[in-house]
């Protein structure tokens, strides 16, 4: 929120009429709230059964030592945060976490505005152009595992096959763990670039022209207009995308499952609580205390980024 | 009374919500109980009648979701009352289990027959989801003294018998006979390492192959396929209940893996499937499951040998573990459904349809009995398998027995053959993280 607004609304405030006091359920707004009441409850009741009521119960599975399919399980209060905090699973899983989060939302906003940029411009076939920048985004995840798996494999690939063409042997994508992570990140980059292009076009296309012409007047170049004028005010938008594509990403499983089982050098957060449980440990108690970290963690980055990165966002 | 949902309160809320989905995806059953493991005790069977339905979920290993269903179409046949449900429920192993143990922490939609892996069928025991099948095997006579000795064996625990053989293989190697004959190699598998150690430069400066030989993938069972090597030298990823994975022994022979790999540059590892990468000609030689021959022989263009698996410098005998699935009844089920189950396992394990699980797989048949006359006549190269089960060798407990160890020694064999990792510090500390497993998660629950 700029200072000028807060200063309007502090104004705005100062100046108003004491109001009245008021009946504080009026038959309108006891109307109103059982609208609200017929319109609401239905999806709280469905949330609160499928999205809050599993959480608190992981939470509680989280102090347990359970194995999944047994029928019994054991208290043991913090024990399985201590192991994760005091294993190497941490700093690597963590890591992971960090170095994927980080690149595909970078390198996912900073392509995805300037595919918008091009996207923008005012020729001939941008509308399939558009169309085919988002199409990755709506495939499923699954489906573009399994292609770029045949892409990448070292052997009979498609990138093997042209490396060899120049007289280059291709990477062991999937047995080496940077190159597997390096892998899913250029995936992951290229499936959901097109989410970012597009929201970052929209943002485009709602800047006010009058003041683009003005700038040109005055004898601001492109690059002159692009980073006095049009970064600023697109900063909601790429604040918007801040936090969704760090949610998602902090989320992303399906193209790390399908391309890399094991996970080596790829066990991201949400993927080690996965395999905890599922692939073969079976340690449902540690794989619930792994999901809390997460829990905890995208709690700090929404709340932070809406405390403190949202003071940087000028509105327009 | 306004409700004002601005861009601010739409990124709070899917915050919120982001995180709640993050932890409500780790939802789990109920966890009261104080006795996890399977009950020892016979159950009764008298008087009681199958059930008219029971669901068999399976992976169709070896590609066998064809022979599945003709096999279930001749049970309900034979039976008209019951009818068998074939769900695909996963597509390796991993997957089954996952679903079966997620069906049992909910405790619905268990299934009648499931599929159980060589790794999966004794955390099942362990956890109480399966069912001795002692009663019954005597109330149904099925004839135990028919099958394979060591693939009964297998499932045998407490003195209880907990699945029956059904998918079972063992590794074979495999190897291109037109690049053999090209190096002008014998028209065989090599009798050990050493010989083929010998053999490998000059397969691979005639074969145009990229690899003379090919690790299989590490997610694909690296330590099924591995033991044959700790074996040859040796060692095994344990002695009983003794983690041994950090011997001389198995060093040496871990040592001379990545040597083959980094040193000697004749052997590579597979990405995702050594016997897709063999068929496609990337490889002159392979090692994977029976449960590959007949796909690999219906793919390559090229004349394919199969052979025992090669031994060591201490051991030539025995150097190949069994492996596959067999075939568990859930205790979570009723009397009348376990019943039904045991019936479609006697079934599928007659000498018959062993016979043509076989011939459509590769997988051994697991009937002495079965006449294999037809298969073989189609499929020589079964034999091989059959002949070699005369010298296998029961897994070790470390990578059957343990949650997770097989993930573990992938990573772990991971370390030494796709980045140079210190063997003996590698496989020192793969028995600190296997030890900590036995400790953990096995041995106060075999106390129990």
């Amino acid at each position: 929120m700029s200072e000028t607004t807060k200063a309007r609304r502090r104004s705005a405030s100062s100046t108003s009429q004491p109001e009245r006091k008021r009946p504080r359920f009026s038959g309108r707004t006891r109307r109103d709230f059982l609208v609200f009441l017929a319109l609401a409850l239905p999806n709280l009741i469905l949330i609160a059964v499928f999205t809050y009521r599993p959480l608190f119960a992981n939470i509680q599975y989280s102090f347990l030592d359970w194995t999944l399919g047994s029928k019994t399980a054991r208290y043991i209060g913090f024990e399985n945060y201590a192991t994760f905090f005091g294993s190497d699973d941490a700093p690597r899983v963590l890591g992971t976490t960090a170095v994927f989060t980080v690149l595909t939302v970078g390198v996912s906003m900073v392509l995805g505005l300037l595919v918008a940029l091009a996207l923008n411009a005012k020729v001939r076939g941008t509308t399939f152009a558009r169309s085919a920048v988002f199409a990755p985004y709506v495939l499923s995840g699954v489906g573009v595992g399994l292609v770029w798996m045949f892409i990448f494999d070292p052997g009979y690939g498609a990138l093997a096959w042209f490396l060899r063409s120049i007289g280059i042997a291709s990477p062991q994508w999937f047995n080496e763990p940077p190159l597997a992570l390096t892998m899913v990140i250029i995936v992951y980059v290229w499936k959901n670039l097109g989410y970012c292009a597009i929201v970052y076009l929209a943002g485009l296309q709602s800047l006010p022209a009058d003041v683009m012409e003005a700038a040109a007047l005055d004898g601001a170049g492109a690059g002159r207009r692009f980073l006095s004028i049009s970064l600023p005010l697109l900063s909601p938008t790429t604040f918007f995308l801040l936090i969704t594509t760090i949610l998602s990403s902090l989320q992303a499983f399906d193209l790390i499952r399908i391309m890399t089982p094991l996970g080596s050098g790829t066990s991201t957060l949400i993927y080690e609580a996965y395999m905890q449980a599922f692939g073969s440990y079976n340690r449902a108690g540690y794989s619930a205390a792994i999901s809390v970290v997460l829990f905890a963690i995208l709690l700090v980055v929404t709340v932070v980024q809406i405390r403190f990165v949202e003071r940087k966002v000028h509105y327009a | 009374m306004s409700f004002r949902v601005d861009r601010r309160h739409f990124l709070a809320l899917a915050g919120a919500g982001t995180t709640a989905a993050a932890l409500s995806a780790c939802g789990g059953p109920d966890t009261s109980g104080s006795s996890a493991t399977s009950a020892a005790a016979d159950i009764d069977f008298k008087d009681v009648k199958p059930a008219a339905s029971i669901d068999f979920w399976s992976n169709h290993p070896g590609k066998s979701e064809d022979v599945e269903k003709q096999l279930v179409e001749k049970f309900q046949a034979a039976n008209p009352g019951i009818k068998v449900n074939l769900v695909t429920a996963g597509a390796n192993y991993e997957e089954i289990a996952q679903k079966f143990q997620t069906a049992q922490a909910a405790n619905s939609g268990l299934p009648g027959v499931v599929v159980l892996s060589d790794v999966w069928w004794f955390r099942y025991y362990i956890n109480g989801n399966i069912i001795p099948m002692d009663s019954l095997v005597k109330q149904l006579d099925i004839n135990l003294s028919d099958y394979r000795d060591s693939l009964v064996k297998d499932y045998q625990y407490a003195n209880k018998q907990w699945a029956m053989p059904y998918a079972r293989s063992t590794p074979l190697f495999y190897y291109n006979k037109d690049h053999f004959k090209a190096a002008g190699l014998p028209d065989r598998a090599p009798t050990s390492w050493a010989e083929f150690a010998e053999w490998a430069p000059k397969l691979k400066a005639s074969s145009g192959a990229q690899y003379a030989y090919m690790y299989p993938a590490l997610a694909d069972y690296a330590g099924w396929t591995l033991q044959n090597n700790l074996w040859g030298w040796g060692s095994g990823w344990s002695k009983g209940w003794d983690i041994t994975c950090d011997s001389d022994d198995a060093v040496a022979a871990m040592q001379w893996v990545q040597d083959s790999v980094y040193k000697d540059k004749w052997a590579g590892v597979s990405s995702k499937d050594s016997s897709a990468d063999f068929g496609g000609g990337i490889t002159s030689a392979t090692i994977s499951s029976t449960g590959s021959l007949v796909g690999v022989l219906k793919t390559a263009k090229f004349n394919v040998g199969v052979g025992f698996l090669p031994g060591g410098p201490k051991a030539t005998n025995p150097v190949c573990p069994t492996g596959g699935a067999g075939l568990g009844i859930p205790s979570g089920i009723s009397k009348e459904q376990q019943l039904a189950a045991a019936m479609f396992i006697k079934f599928v394990g007659e000498p018959e349809n062993a016979a043509a699980f076989s011939g459509a797989t590769g997988y051994m048949p697991v009937r002495k009995s079965s006449d294999m006359t037809a298969v073989l006549a189609k499929t020589p190269q079964i034999q091989t398998a059959i002949d070699q089960l005369a010298v296998t060798k029961v897994q070790d407990n470390a990578r059957v027995f343990l949650p997770g160890a097989d993930q573990e020694m992938a990573k772990s064999v991971a370390k030494i053959v796709t980045q140079q990792g210190d063997v003996k510090a590698t496989m020192g500390d793969l028995k600190k993280t296997l030890q900590g497993i036995y400790d953990k998660d096995v041995k106060p629950k075999l106390k129990a």
